[in-house]
């Protein structure tokens, strides 16, 4: 099976450790993107799976073949760059042929297999001109040619978007996707964009710091966060994380905001931990507008409306901290403006440890 | 002992794999090594009673002896006096001029008119030095020369000029000049290119006039460049154009224009005493590089950038 | 800012004393050429006489009838393109790969080997020295000597070095992931990307080879292989020495003028049509020229 596997992966530069022992499984097939802030080595992690960049430690598998000392061109790894590494002085057709040509194919497979991949990216057309000619979006195309001609095991796709604008890379974002369903290559894809990272993996690596924070779906992330990084990283806006002490009624835990009570679930860490300061988050796409009755009604006090079209963010100070919360327009606005109660399910609160910053409750944490 | 061991297998499985890189960088390393720095380990006759049939290695040492035998010859003194006033006078004269032109180029708004200038001033650079010295001779001949014309045309009388030692240094700097001037504009051209239009712009809205705007923002603007190739004239300062030299100078002449390297060249390679001109040569050498050493310092420290 | 009407009388005023003034800088750069021209087509008695300013006196071209009748002018002119592209090639061959070996990040020593080829910009033995080991070498009166011996500069590797270690690394990384070798990427990948740089040092070395003089005349002793330069130089001293060549001459068709400056205008044309490529190109050098270790 193509799948890759990380076992303990660390990179030193020098005395410099970047990577923290990396375990991470692909499967075949499985499109996995890592994802996380600037400098959490997440490009290093790929360049080392690609050869790259040696391997300090632990072994990398791909396809059940260790790799640790292969050299790039013999692991059947295609990489996109972040740059496309187009050669200016080649037509497109001539890039894409580039790495078969060194390879020594035969000329009438050259131009067959040239073909079938301009015909999959829409190329046919452009294959005689110049990168310099092409649009941005082309020249990512012109770039994936280069790799699907290979008939990689692996595709690796280092930031493949970050140099387009916002409209073509959604646009890109949906032709990945579908290219990835329709060849059914295993994939690794690294961004620092958790919006790409939520569209376009099966599972999505969090990285943070040369460490894996966590792994798993898109909506495992979203709704099951393991810690207030993940939290804060993953969703758009990110999740409100608010400081508040933990307190007893006679109907369980509960904490105080801003003068109003905020029942929190029922979680076994929670007992016999009053008086103890806790993280509570608060996803801005919870909240209903106003006072409903059975919700936690929380006040609020706007200082900003943001119009997105459907959809308004309402800003506001809540404990201190900058609070947002998400709200429906329904074509007007004009009924947000005076919004001064916010109310959520406490089923959808989450709960973190504000010393450790892991979440209460997680399916994962408490079995640890 | 394990250490070294280890890094022997390192470098072996190294070479295994960058073998390549190896082998292309074999031939310029040779290169360097054969042609440059064989001729460094020749220096030594500098301090050795050289004979041709003992060669550089088993000839006998002699010390310091070419050295006072320099420092006591009026000649070798009179190269050393005229190769810092030839180069002190191309600095004064030549450096200022391209800086000149780029401002004036810089004013320039008809462009078909600036491209052409342009090719024309860059054009002496690409020049032969013999050609240079030929056209100077034609130019400056006594009977048949332009500038004699000239000067019999304004009613004065007609100077032999290459054989009167107080023309030889005008007539090699401004050869000098009109060859490289034009040529070494480009530099300043391309950093007037780099300020930013906006400054013109927004001074334009002050009410600035083009001669203002060359002074106040122009020139402080390529301040720094013209501040570096000073440095780096500074430090090539010893390098005169000894080949121009010697196609324009004569025995009349040599008071003023005799350099270090013209006499290294009579006396070496015209009159084979070569172990006294190499003694010449090192002297040479090592000033100018004591010059270049200081100007890199002083580059590094004012714009923190190393000229190499 | 171009717009004329928008200046002010002051201004305008300005800009066209500058304008005169650049203009009699470029004309007295130009005359000079101008000058050979004339006295090379001049009357010899005319040009000896000092008559000559603009255009030719006595049109002739008996001046060019005797330089071209010379075969020492054709075979030095034969050997300047020997060893000019010849030189040129070599330099290429040399420096190309050169640069490339101590852009890499992998070599072994990349610092001290740096180091070795910048340290001779800043000492050189001399003379002397270099001449003796060119005499040792038995490279004394060869084409191979001459051109070898000045096939390489730490000018020119470090300028072609610069501009490789400014090729992002992802077009070498992506070479390599698509099975290319270290020649591979350099012949496929560095020097198309290259060009400009390549370009540029292949005309520094072409204007070298061309104009170079002093070492061809210190090192060639057969005048068989001498080149154009050193062939004009020689014509120069002999005819300048000569008196009654001079004397002899006035009233011929040539003399000591119109035949130098004959040879001077020969030499110049392929210059000339060559200066059109070379102009596109040296700006582009001259700013890559920042060199820096």
């Amino acid at each position: 099976m193509a799948g890759v596997e990380l076992k303990k992966i660390v990179k030193k530069y020098g005395n410099t450790q970047v990577v923290h022992g990396i375990d991470l499984v692909v499967e075949e097939k499985e499109f996995v993107v890592l994802v996380g802030p600037s400098g959490c080595a997440k490009s290093t992690t790929l360049r080392m799976v690609a050869g790259l960049e040696e391997i300090t430690g632990g072994e990398i598998t791909i396809d059940g073949r260790v790799c640790n000392t292969i050299a790039p061109k013999d692991r059947d790894v295609a990489m996109v760059f972040q740059n496309y590494a187009l050669y200016p002085h080649l037509n497109v057709y001539e890039n894409i042929a580039f790495g078969l040509r060194i390879r020594k194919e035969k000329k009438a497979n050259i131009e067959a297999s040239v073909e079938e991949v301009a015909e999959i990216l829409g190329l046919t057309e452009y294959l005689e001109r110049r990168p310099a000619d092409l649009s941005g979006g082309q020249r990512q195309r012109v770039a994936m040619g280069r790799a699907i001609v290979r008939h990689p095991k692996v595709f690796l796709f280092d930031e493949p978007l970050s140099n387009l604008d916002a409209k073509l890379r959604t646009q890109m974002r949906a032709e990945i996707k579908r290219l990835h369903k329709r060849l059914g290559v295993t994939s690794i894809y690294v961004t620092h964009d958790q919006v790409e990272a939520m569209t376009l993996a099966d599972r999505i690596v969090v990285m943070q710091d040369g460490r894996i924070e966590q792994i798993g779906t898109p909506m495992e992330l979203f709704n099951n966060p393991v810690n207030t990084f993940v939290a804060g990283f993953i969703g758009s806006p990110p999740m409100n994380q608010i400081d508040a002490e933990v307190q007893k009624s006679s109907t369980g835990y509960f904490v105080e905001i801003d003068g109003a009570k905020i029942k929190l679930p029922k979680l076994k860490e929670l007992e016999g931990a009053e008086g103890k300061t806790v993280v509570v988050g608060l996803r801005p796409e919870h909240f209903e507008l106003g006072k409903v009755k059975g919700l936690n009604n929380l006040p609020v006090e706007l200082d900003l409306v943001e119009t997105l079209g459907s959809e308004a963010l309402l800003h506001a100070m809540v404990a201190n901290t900058p609070f947002v919360v998400k709200a429906e327009t329904n074509g007007s606005i004009d009924h947000l403006e005076d919004i001064s109660t916010v109310s959520i399910n406490t089923d959808l609160i989450k709960v973190f440890d504000k010393e450790t910053g892991l979440a209460m409750g997680h399916p994962t944490s408490t079995n640890s | 002992m394990e250490n070294m061991q280890n890094r022997m297998s390192w470098l072996k499985e190294h070479l295994r794999n960058e073998w390549q890189i190896y082998v292309m960088l074999a031939p310029t390393i040779i290169w360097f090594i054969v042609f440059l720095y064989k001729p460094m380990y020749g220096l030594q006759i500098a301090f050795k009673d050289y004979s041709i049939f003992r060669g550089v290695a088993n000839s006998p040492w002699v010390g310091f002896e070419h050295f006072h035998t320099l420092f006591g010859s009026d000649q070798f003194l009179r190269a050393v006096k005229n190769t810092f006033m030839i180069s002190m006078l191309s600095l004064c004269f030549g450096f200022p001029m391209p800086i000149i032109l780029a401002l004036m180029f810089n004013e320039i708004t008809n462009q078909v008119f600036k491209k052409t200038a342009q090719t024309i001033v860059y054009l002496p650079h690409f020049i032969s030095t013999v050609i240079i010295a030929g056209i100077v001779i034609t130019a400056f001949s006594p009977s048949a020369g332009i500038v004699n014309t000239f000067l019999e045309w304004l009613g004065f009388e007609s100077i032999y000029f290459l054989i009167k030692p107080e023309w030889f240094r005008p007539i090699f700097i401004g050869s000098g000049i009109w060859q490289e001037a034009g040529f070494s504009s480009i530099v300043f051209l391309a950093a007037i290119a780099g300020v930013s239009p906006s400054l013109y712009e927004s001074a334009v809205v002050d009410g600035a006039s083009r001669w203002q705007m060359m002074w106040k923002i122009t020139l402080p603007a390529i301040l720094p460049t013209i501040i570096i190739m000073l440095i780096i004239r500074i430090g090539n300062l010893l390098e005169v154009g000894f080949e121009l030299i010697i196609l324009l100078y004569q025995p009349s002449t040599y008071s003023t224009g005799d350099v270090i390297n013209t006499l290294i060249y009579r006396q070496g390679l015209q009159g084979a005493q070569y172990d006294l001109a190499a003694a010449a040569g090192l002297f040479n050498a090592t000033v100018a590089f004591v010059l270049v050493m200081t100007a890199n310092t002083i580059s590094k420290r004012y714009s923190r950038t190393s000229l190499w | 800012m171009t717009n004329m009407n928008l200046y002010s009388r002051g201004d305008k005023f300005f800009v066209r004393i500058n304008m005169v003034l650049i203009a009699l800088f470029t004309i007295s750069t130009l005359y000079p050429f101008i000058y050979i021209t004339a006295v090379s087509f001049s009357n010899g008695s005319e040009a000896a006489a000092g008559n000559v300013v603009w255009r030719p006196l006595g049109f002739t071209i008996g001046a060019y009838e005797r330089v071209l009748s010379e075969p020492l002018f054709w075979s030095s002119y034969v050997n300047t393109f020997i060893y000019t592209i010849g030189g040129t090639i070599v330099s290429l061959i040399i420096i190309i790969p050169g640069a490339y070996a101590l852009s890499r990040r992998q070599l072994v020593g990349r610092r001290f080997w740096n180091l070795m080829v910048a340290f001779t910009m800043w000492f050189n033995a001399g003379l002397i020295p270099f001449f003796l080991n060119m005499r040792d070498l038995g490279l004394m009166d060869s084409y191979f000597g001459l051109i070898i011996a000045f096939a390489c500069n730490a000018f020119n590797i470090i300028l072609l070095r610069n501009f490789f270690e400014a090729i992002p690394s992802s077009f070498e990384e992506a070479a390599r992931m698509d099975g290319a070798n270290e020649f591979q990427v350099l012949w496929k990948v560095f020097v198309p990307l290259s060009k400009p740089a390549i370009v540029t040092i292949t005309l520094f070395c072409m204007v070298a080879r061309w104009n170079g003089f002093f070492w061809a005349m210190v090192l060639l002793k057969d005048e068989g292989k001498i080149p154009l330069q050193v062939y004009l130089r020689q014509v120069i001293a002999e005819l300048q020495d000569d008196e009654e060549f001079g004397q002899s001459l006035i009233d011929a068709t040539y003399s000591f003028e119109t035949v130098t400056s004959s040879i001077m205008v020969c030499s110049i044309i392929p210059v000339l049509i060559f200066y059109p490529f070379i102009q596109k190109y040296f700006n582009k050098g001259i700013m890559m020229g920042g060199v820096k270790e």
